[in-house]
């Protein structure tokens, strides 16, 4: 094998060029829609049986709920594994089968009811941190679990702020590999009736809320620039607190509010809700790992640098020497 | 005192053992970056509590990641610019491997070897384009997290599986490297060299006849 400098050059190029395909439909990074979700209006559709929303969600999403193989192995060494299927019915939390729930909370005697579902984050660390590459974000902002690709580590759940995604054991891509030993599931979650949204259509749960509050809906679905003038101006005008705008870095879901943030966060702290909404939320990928990946792309390119340059010099090194040498034997000649 | 021969340059030992110990960094924090060590007690470890959180895992697999591409991209482009070939498979290698192989267990004589075995230079290879598709699909990563290069969803998800697939082809990789020598006694001089630099003359001369051979040739001249 012949390997000259030009060609060296030409095959480090193509495999550099061949990394970087970019997608036609490249994900737009904060994504092209947002909600706001007022609780000011929300009252958890008193005097009905399932508030509106998570009805409507229960309803278009059934067909993709998880029919699990039973029985169902523990994740070995343990003796644990997660089912909810035989709690289908829950709906005051979130499950494998109950992708949005509406949660109270009272505050000095007044009942807030907070619609809790995926934030869907403007750099979601579920999707940044699935080894599986499980979980992406679309370009309408939502990110969506592949539920043909999750092993249901449940890593998505751990690393997002608000634990949202829940899994089901017994179903998935793990049966099919190495199903006492690793995976344990597929993860679900909200992902805002991706084929809906797709086709320019509102999610479930917003037709559903506007269905029966009109124009005083909890829920606005739209484009995100106009979601978030919207928001603001709430906030400006109606002395609104906004949530969901900063926390994580940013996410396309904003809460609107007549109590602050702090104090929804403190009550449900109190009453050990299995969901919080903490307000000071880092999002380690922003504020700590991509500093990181800077320095690490800069010592890749200072090396390549070090690289050529070691390389000229010690070659001319050895061409001295050897020059050196044949002047020697030459003058003994 | 019998004499040594110089076989592998300072630059060349800086090389393999940065890229050894911060890829037994990886290896250790990308499996961490599975949700495996919970599972299996291991974040209970005395000294391993740390690998319960994936964030801490995460971060400790950039910084490791960060002395493992440097040592890549140098490694490329000095030996690359240097016109460097010694470790480049040659006509035959195949068939030379399995004979060095069987040699190793007992079976046969052992071709004569250049400075590398032929199954050595096969193997560099191998590892080579692993690490090589390691290390652009986590460059990738971390381009994407930057959002200076915006995949789509499709993409985004082949390259996390190919990082992490190629991560266990890695691991495989790693201990079948091990394994060779630290449990076959014939290429412990081999080990000690990756320490010293130098090898026996005795040991050259021979297993690795044929470099040997250009050794003496070139003292000659």
């Amino acid at each position: 094998m012949y390997l000259t400098r030009r060609n060296f050059l030409a095959l480090l190029s193509s495999a550099a060029c061949s990394s970087l395909i970019i997608g036609s439909d490249a994900e737009a990074v904060a994504g092209k829609y947002a909600t706001i979700i007022d609780i000011t209006r929300c009252d958890g559709c008193k005097g009905e049986a399932i508030p509106r929303c998570v009805k409507a969600c229960r309803e278009y999403n059934k067909d993709r709920f998880p029919e699990p193989k039973k029985p169902i192995q523990p994740y070995w060494p343990r003796s644990t594994f997660e089912d909810w299927s035989d709690k289908r019915d829950l709906v005051d939390t979130l499950t494998p089968y109950n992708w949005i729930f509406v949660q109270k909370v009272n505050i000095d005697g007044k009942e807030l009811n907070i619609p809790r579902r995926c934030m869907h984050c403007d750099n979601p660390p579920c999707v940044r941190q699935c080894p599986f590459g499980a979980l992406t974000k679309q370009p309408e902002g939502n990110s969506v679990i592949n539920d043909k690709l999750c092993f249901g580590g449940a890593k998505c759940r751990d690393v997002c702020p608000w634990q949202i995604p829940q899994r089901q054991a017994g179903v998935g891509i793990y049966l099919k590999i190495l199903p006492k030993y690793a995976g344990g599931g597929v993860m679900y979650k909200c992902d805002l009736c991706k084929d809906k949204i797709r086709r320019g259509e509102e999610p479930a749960c917003v037709i559903a809320c506007k269905e029966r509050l009109g124009e005083k809906a909890v829920f606005t679905f739209g484009e995100r620039n106009r979601i978030f003038e919207i928001a603001q101006r709430k906030v400006k005008e109606e002395g609104l607190y906004l949530y969901g705008s900063s926390q994580n870095g940013g996410t396309s879901t904003l809460y609107l509010s007549n109590i602050p943030f702090e104090i929804i966060e403190k009550a449900l702290e109190v009453n050990k809700e299995r969901f919080k909404m903490a307000v000071n939320i880092e999002n380690k990928i922003i504020t700590t790992f991509n500093p990181i990946g800077k320095v690490l792309l800069l010592s890749g390119l200072l090396s390549l640098i070090g690289g050529i340059v070691g390389a000229i010099i010690t070659k001319k090194r050895e061409k001295g020497v050897l020059n050196e040498k044949k002047d020697k034997e030459t003058q003994s000649c | 005192m019998k004499k040594k021969i110089k076989r592998h340059s300072l630059v060349e030992l800086i090389e393999h053992w940065s890229v050894a110990i911060s890829g037994l960094i990886l290896l250790f924090t990308g499996l961490g970056c599975l949700p495996l060590y919970k599972r299996y007690y291991l974040t209970e470890v005395v000294g391993f509590g740390w690998t319960a959180n994936f964030y801490n895992v995460t971060l400790v697999h950039y910084l490791a990641a960060i002395v493992f591409v440097s040592a890549v991209f140098f490694h490329i482009f000095y030996h690359g610019f240097r016109g460097d070939k010694e470790l480049l498979p040659k006509k035959g290698d195949i068939y030379k491997s399995v004979k060095v192989l069987a040699a190793m267990i007992g079976f046969g004589k052992e071709p004569p070897s250049d400075k590398y075995l032929p199954e050595q230079r096969i193997a560099y290879v191998g590892i080579g384009l692993v690490v090589l598709i390691l290390t652009i699909s986590g460059i990738v990563k971390v381009l994407k997290n930057l959002e200076w290069l915006v995949l789509s969803p499709l993409l985004e998800s082949i390259n996390t599986l190919i990082h992490t697939l190629f991560g266990f082809i890695f691991i495989l990789s790693f201990f079948i490297h091990i394994v060779t020598v630290v449990f076959i006694r014939k290429n412990w001089p081999l080990l000690k060299s990756m320490f010293t630099g130098y090898i026996e003359e005795d040991y050259i001369k021979e297993r690795h006849s044929l470099w040997y051979e250009k050794i003496k040739k070139e003292e000659n001249n």
